[in-house]
């Protein structure tokens, strides 16, 4: 009987890791692939591609030769206008976001209920469904190829009020009640001790809109047509469709963009799993 | 030290009229959009419900409507369904775990419109090294995107390949929540495996199911990147997404009261779907 366990235990240990390491195989593996071939030459890249051999996955000849040319072209606007866009709506939306996670959390007013509907009705919204009236609003406004255009549509985000909400709720209002009582305004002890408290928290909200801004790719695509504004995920995209023949380009520029998406992820990625799995189970 | 009135919406304010202008007001925008043409004079005048009488009269809308919903009734499942399954792989410690769960969890760094370079270039019928990879094993080199029959399936599959790893994350907490003791009872009862997963872990999972099933909803009803780069709705509409009929109708077509009328419906069926999941979510915490 004891034995029986064992080997059945055993069994499906092994089952568990083959299944496991052959998932981890298709997601890495197209990965690995379009890293190694930016750093092939460009009349390399397919040699091997078609017909499966050893050097599909084992480069016998390695060049920076892309990247230098991605650097000498369009390139680093594109990257400039990502990060740019990136950091502002992260930096924005992380103060936004926190504030009015932290009204819901932490006072009671008329239609608060509503309103708070209304956030997590903005979240189960899909954006891209309102991509084309908010182009209408945008070009009404003469906003269409500006920053603002790119950036503020998504500044504030029902996902990140609500993580903020149930972070801030999580903390006693006791206190406070000191702070308070000492004459502190409500957005001192907001700046002052709620959010020093919130690490983790701010750390995942940067995470998701550093990288929903770094993936956006519909909403710039309409929004600003001109090549100065296009962003990262644009601009690869057109490297695409209007010099297929430039294939060394696109293999840097594809590795490159999820290289610098890569450095948040592997840094915040432990508060991002932390927080996810406490705060939506409540 | 009481707080005065205005405090709570000085607070709210910044957020919230950034959710109304950029997110409520394009809805209104839509709506009232929708019951006006443009003529070719660049005049605009109100036509009623024309727009949407033409859409509703056009077999593109119906075959757009028809894919978008068969893709979402075989997408979401899947993905749910392998992101439940990964993550009660991962959810025991072992060697490599950690290792394990962030190469899953690594495809979020890749975004969808480079999900759908890498995947149309490894799945080119050519130059592709998956059908290189096919041919090595003595299997014949498929057509994937440029085939009517499996563009919709090889899309869903790529879309799966992004989106599986990241909704692992929220099953896994659902799991990693569950009390310790709960499942060494049932263990020790003498259940089943699988009438423990049955009857007691996947009960316990209802609520990151729940939330798990809205936002995945949420990210895949509009795909509209791989449809854009790699097939262009084709072959034959194949891969017609309602988003790319309604971004080709105000782009390709410059016929902003359609591609507003699109949007219009697009929004209704969102907020059906939404609805219903919000009474989902209540019934849970009913049961809680």
């Amino acid at each position: 009987m004891v034995m029986r366990r064992t080997l059945a235990t055993r069994l499906w240990h092994a089952l568990r890791m083959t299944a496991l390491v052959l998932v981890a195989t298709i997601v890495l593996l197209p990965l690995y692939w379009l890293i190694l071939s930016s750093f092939r030459p460009a009349d390399h890249i397919f040699r091997h591609a078609s017909t499966f051999s050893i050097e599909t996955l084992v480069p016998f000849q390695l060049t920076l030769e892309n990247y230098r040319n991605i650097w000498a072209g369009g390139f680093p606007r594109a990257l400039f206008n990502s990060l740019f866009i990136s950091f502002t709506t992260v930096v924005l939306g992380v103060l936004f976001n926190s504030m009015a996670g932290f009204a819901f959390a932490q006072f009671e007013f008329p239609f608060k209920k509503t309103l708070f509907a209304a956030v997590l009705l903005s979240f189960m919204m899909p954006f891209e469904s309102i991509v084309i009236p908010l182009y209408t609003l945008m070009r009404g406004l003469g906003w269409t190829n500006t920053y603002a255009a790119l950036i503020l549509p998504e500044v504030a985000g029902g996902l990140v009020i609500f993580l903020f909400r149930q972070f801030f709720a999580s903390i006693p209002r006791e206190i406070y009640e000191a702070a308070r009582i000492d004459g502190a305004s409500w957005w001192r002890i907001y700046m002052h001790m709620t959010m020093p408290l919130s690490g983790p928290t701010i750390a995942t909200a940067s995470l998701m809109m550093f990288i929903h801004q770094w993936d956006a790719f519909f909403w710039p695509l309409v929004a600003a047509s001109s090549a100065d504004l296009a962003v990262v995920q644009v601009a690869i995209a057109r490297n695409m469709t209007l010099e297929q023949a430039n294939w060394g380009a696109l293999f840097a520029s594809a590795s490159a963009a999820v290289l610098v998406a890569l450095v948040p992820f592997l840094a915040l990625q432990r508060y991002y799993i932390r927080v996810v799995t406490v705060q939506t189970d409540r | 030290m009481t707080t005065r009135w205005w405090v709570p919406f000085a607070f709210l304010a910044p957020a919230l009229v950034g959710l109304f202008v950029f997110r409520f007001a394009p809805i209104v925008i839509a709506l009232v959009g929708s019951l006006f043409a443009t003529s070719i004079r660049g005049d605009t005048f109100f036509v009623g419900l024309k727009n949407y009488a033409e859409v509703f009269s056009d077999a593109a809308f119906w075959s757009s409507i028809r894919v978008t919903l068969l893709f979402n009734l075989i997408i979401n499942p899947l993905q749910i369904f392998c992101a439940l399954c990964l993550a009660l792989l991962v959810r025991r410690p072992a060697r490599f775990m950690d290792a394990l769960r962030a190469s899953f969890l690594l495809p979020m760094t890749v975004s969808i419109a480079l999900t759908a370079i890498l995947w149309n270039i490894m799945l080119d019928p050519t130059l592709g090294p998956v059908n290189g990879f096919l041919r090595w094993l003595g299997v014949a080199a498929q057509p994937f995107f440029r085939s009517g029959e499996q563009a919709l399936g090889t899309l869903i599959m790529v879309a799966t390949w992004k989106g599986a790893g990241y909704w692992m994350v929220f099953l896994l907490a659902g799991l990693l929540a569950i009390p310790k003791d709960v499942d060494e009872a049932s263990a020790i009862d003498g259940a089943e495996p699988w009438n423990r997963f049955r009857y007691v872990t996947l009960p316990l999972m209802r609520r990151p199911l729940a939330f798990v099933l809205v936002a995945d909803t949420a990210a895949n009803f509009l795909l509209f990147a791989p449809v854009y780069i790699i097939t262009n709705g084709g072959p034959n509409g194949a891969t017609q997404l309602l988003m790319f009929e309604a971004y080709q109708a105000e782009f390709a077509y410059l016929n902003h009261g359609r591609s507003l009328a699109i949007s219009s419906i697009i929004l209704a069926i969102i907020l059906v779907i939404a609805l219903v999941e919000l009474r989902l979510f209540r019934q849970q915490d009913g049961d809680a």
